[in-house]
């Protein structure tokens, strides 16, 4: 069994940080995991993603055509990767930043108002670990205890003081109130 | 009672081959360098970096560890000896060409970060190995056989004045050039060569030592009209001297 | 003894920072190196655990100076590297040829990245002419190790410092900019290898011994005839002894995909989703560039009908698997000129294409 992902947002939004505790969690769940960023001649503030493919056998490539869950934290990354999207995959969508419009019948949406939980917690930097709580309870592919595990691992030890409010992120997301078509 | 006034230094080579040109500095400069040596007790610490050109027979001669530079990178593989084995002594015997033309860079950075190295250049105006061509010191309106009509600005530019650039970095604490063409003046090189080292062995940084050379080969001349061109027109635009001295109070 | 990063669990890594944590754990004494996109993760890292360390770091001012002090540092026995990327790697050439005729361990760490000339910074395969044909002068062979995943590239790394000092010779780990940039879980053991005595050829000053000479420059004919005869043997040795490869579904394959690096993952998929539709396809995957596993693929070829190399180039490795083959079976090509290497799917319709 192989899952795919993609974090995707505008730069600041902590989108590789999203996706290094995704991956993380996954390799605490012992799956095997690879994580790869978009990178190249990078502009601050423009767009970034990165992508997670976990498996229960070896990872099969990375920098897939197709992917089972894309998690778009602005419009942007909505409009570039709706279509990669597999049938019956995932849309999760930031709604603060990006427009309910559903145009695929074959996916099911997800549209969180991301940014806005975030700020309503007090710290607009948390959307990105409030949109893996989203995630995970969409996906049903890692368990919050899994991420919440990860989250403690991959936090630096000079930003382990955020630790607490990443966490409250983590459940905000989680407990958001799913809406599927 | 007969005393021993003049010997072979330990730190040369027995039963050396001689490979230099008749009334070559070079053999000189070498000669000098193994003195030092002796005189420093530090031969059996000591690593020679051979750099490419006729100076790269040094290793035929010094009694020392040496390691042989691809071309114009002789202080950067000085670095890496010396980084790796800090109480070893790390010095390298390097042309002009070699020094200060393909090698620029490395040299210029190894003085800006003071590596704990001291360099011998030999500068004699000329690339002699390859048959004496135009390099980065050759005067104006000398004749090469890559500028058989003189060097002129035009076509060439100027030539560099090592010691002063040397001088410039702030990792170096001891830069001199240094002539071989009378006794006294042989004197003076050893001294410049001693205090090179000194700089070293005491941790002060970049010790740098330019060194006018005769190739009288190169230059179609006999060894006296050779030394005689060193006094009449090297040492006229390449002046001796001391150009820095960090151990010098004032 | 360093155990920090000895944890005895996986962690996740990126490709570069688990190259340099290797090579800290390989007991790497001196780093020099140059920053270039995308390996430059590895000198950031190694500028502070090797400060930390009290080892040696320096930013060099160019790559030519870079591996030129690692050559340095080698000839007094330690362990030492630097590290770089196609373009720059280039620069370094002159530098690989006086090493391995210096017979130094030294290692270079090539991720490579689109190329020719400036190119772009995303992935490639272009290199592999470079490691393992050399753009140095004259006859010599670089150990040439290629990774294929995060594990490997510690794994690799380790070995890579074994192989350097056992054969004195200079050592290359081939890695590409997926490798470098991707993370992966990874284990990080102690350095297996056993430390090599060196004590009989490296500069350490010529203290109540013979002064010793590190040197490529050979006057006479006769001598240079003899020494690069003596490497060559030196090579064989390394051909017999080290020769190292991954197959699968090679029993009873009709076609063999023959891949390396990052590209080989997704052929080895695409090898599997050609068995899912009963195509008799196997994998094969040199682990060793040089030595490459010429024996085995000429063994292959006896049975299999069909070899296709799947290269991120314009078909380099292929050239060695035709000599390797030598006739007893035709040698295909499925490739990309740069960037991430074809998927499996796309793999998998060239090769029905090709059958």
């Amino acid at each position: 069994m192989e899952k795919n992902f993609i974090i995707a947002g505008f730069g600041g939004q902590g989108v590789l940080l999203a996706g290094e505790v995704l991956a993380t969690a996954f390799m605490l769940a012992n799956k095997n995991v690879t994580w790869y960023p978009s990178y190249g001649a990078e502009m601050r503030g423009g767009t970034v993603n990165c992508e997670i493919v976990a498996s229960d056998e070896e990872v099969s490539a990375v920098n897939k055509h197709d992917t089972d869950f894309i998690v778009a934290l602005n419009q942007a990354s909505f409009d570039k990767f709706l279509s990669k999207i597999k049938k019956g995959g995932y849309m999760i969508a930031n709604s603060t930043l990006a427009k309910e419009i559903k145009t695929r019948a074959d996916i099911n949406y997800v549209f969180a108002p991301i940014t806005k939980l975030a700020e309503e917690l007090g710290n607009v930097k948390m959307a990105n670990i409030l949109a893996l709580g989203v995630l995970a309870k969409a996906s049903k592919a890692i368990s919050l205890e899994q991420l919440s595990e990860a989250l403690d691992s991959v936090l630096p030890a000079h930003r382990k003081n955020l630790l607490p409010l990443n966490l409250k992120a983590l459940k905000i997301g989680y407990e958001y109130d799913l809406l599927p078509v | 009672m007969a005393t021993q006034v003049f010997k072979i230094p330990k730190s040369l080579k027995e039963n050396m081959k001689y490979s230099f040109c008749p009334g070559c500095d070079h053999g000189v400069a070498v000669r000098l360098v193994a003195e030092v040596l002796d005189e420093l007790d530090i031969q059996d610490r000591s690593v020679l970096i051979a750099s490419i050109g006729c100076s790269v027979t040094a290793y035929d001669f010094l009694d020392v560890d040496s390691v042989e530079a691809p071309h114009g990178r002789a202080l950067a593989v000085g670095t890496g000896v010396k980084r790796a084995k800090p109480n070893q002594v790390v010095f390298s015997y390097q042309g002009d060409g070699d020094f200060a033309s393909i090698g620029l860079a490395e040299s210029l950075h190894a003085a800006l970060r003071g590596e704990k190295l001291t360099a011998i250049c030999i500068n004699n105006t000329t690339y002699g190995m390859t048959g004496g061509q135009l390099g980065p010191t050759t005067l104006l309106g000398q004749k090469t056989t890559t500028s058989t009509m003189g060097r002129n600005v035009e076509y060439y530019g100027y030539p560099i004045k090592i010691a002063e650039h040397v001088a410039l970095c702030d990792g170096t604490a001891y830069a001199a050039r240094v002539s071989l063409d009378t006794v006294a003046n042989i004197r003076k090189a050893k001294q410049a060569i001693k205090k090179a080292f000194e700089v070293q062995l005491n941790g002060l940084g970049f010790g740098f030592v330019e060194i006018l050379a005769t190739c009288p080969t190169n230059w179609r001349m006999t060894p006296e009209q050779a030394h005689e061109r060193v006094r009449k027109e090297m040492m006229k635009h390449y002046v001796p001297g001391v150009y820095k001295d960090i151990t010098e109070t004032k | 003894m360093i155990t920090e990063d000895i944890t005895n669990k996986k962690v996740l890594s990126k490709g570069n920072y688990a190259i340099a944590k290797a090579s800290i754990l390989a007991g790497c004494d001196c780093y020099f190196g140059y920053p270039i996109t995308p390996q430059s993760e590895i000198g950031e890292y190694m500028s502070g655990k090797m400060q930390e360390l009290g080892r040696a770091y320096v930013s060099a001012e160019s790559e030519l100076a870079a591996i030129s002090m690692t050559l340095g540092a080698c000839s007094t026995g330690v362990k030492a590297m630097t590290s770089s990327s196609s373009c720059a790697v280039a620069l370094m050439q002159e530098t690989l040829s006086y090493a391995t005729a210096d017979e130094l361990p030294l290692v270079l760490i090539s991720v490579m990245r689109g190329g020719p000339g400036l190119g772009n910074i995303y992935p490639s395969q272009g290199d592999y002419f470079q490691a393992t044909k050399g753009g140095g002068n004259g006859d010599y062979k670089l150990i040439v190790l290629a990774p294929s995943n995060v594990q490997e590239c510690v794994d690799l790394t380790y070995k890579a410092f074994h192989l350097a000092h056992k054969y004195r010779n200079p050592t290359v780990l081939l890695a590409d900019g997926l490798l470098g940039q991707m993370m992966e879980p990874v284990e990080f053991k102690p350095y297996p290898y056993a430390e090599i005595d060196n004590s009989d050829w490296a500069l350490t000053g010529a203290k109540n011994r013979k002064s010793r000479v590190i040197r490529s420059y050979a006057p006479l004919a006769d001598n240079q005839c003899k020494f690069v005869e003596k490497l060559f043997e030196k090579y064989k040795t390394i051909e017999e002894n080290e020769t190292e490869w991954e197959e699968m579904g090679t029993e009873d394959a009709d076609i063999i995909l023959v891949s390396f690096g990052s590209t080989s993952r997704n052929v080895k998929t695409a090898m599997k989703l050609c068995r899912e539709k009963g195509l008799k396809v196997g994998f094969f995957r040199p682990i060793t560039l040089f030595p490459f596993p010429n024996k085995r693929l000429n063994e292959l070829a006896s049975k299999v009908k069909k070899f296709i190399t799947v290269e991120v180039n314009m078909g380099q490795m292929i050239n060695d698997v035709k000599l390797a083959v030598n006739g007893k079976a035709s040698v295909e090509l499925i490739h990309k000129a740069v960037g991430a290497p074809p998927s499996p799917e796309e793999i998998q319709s060239q090769v029905e294409e090709l059958i």
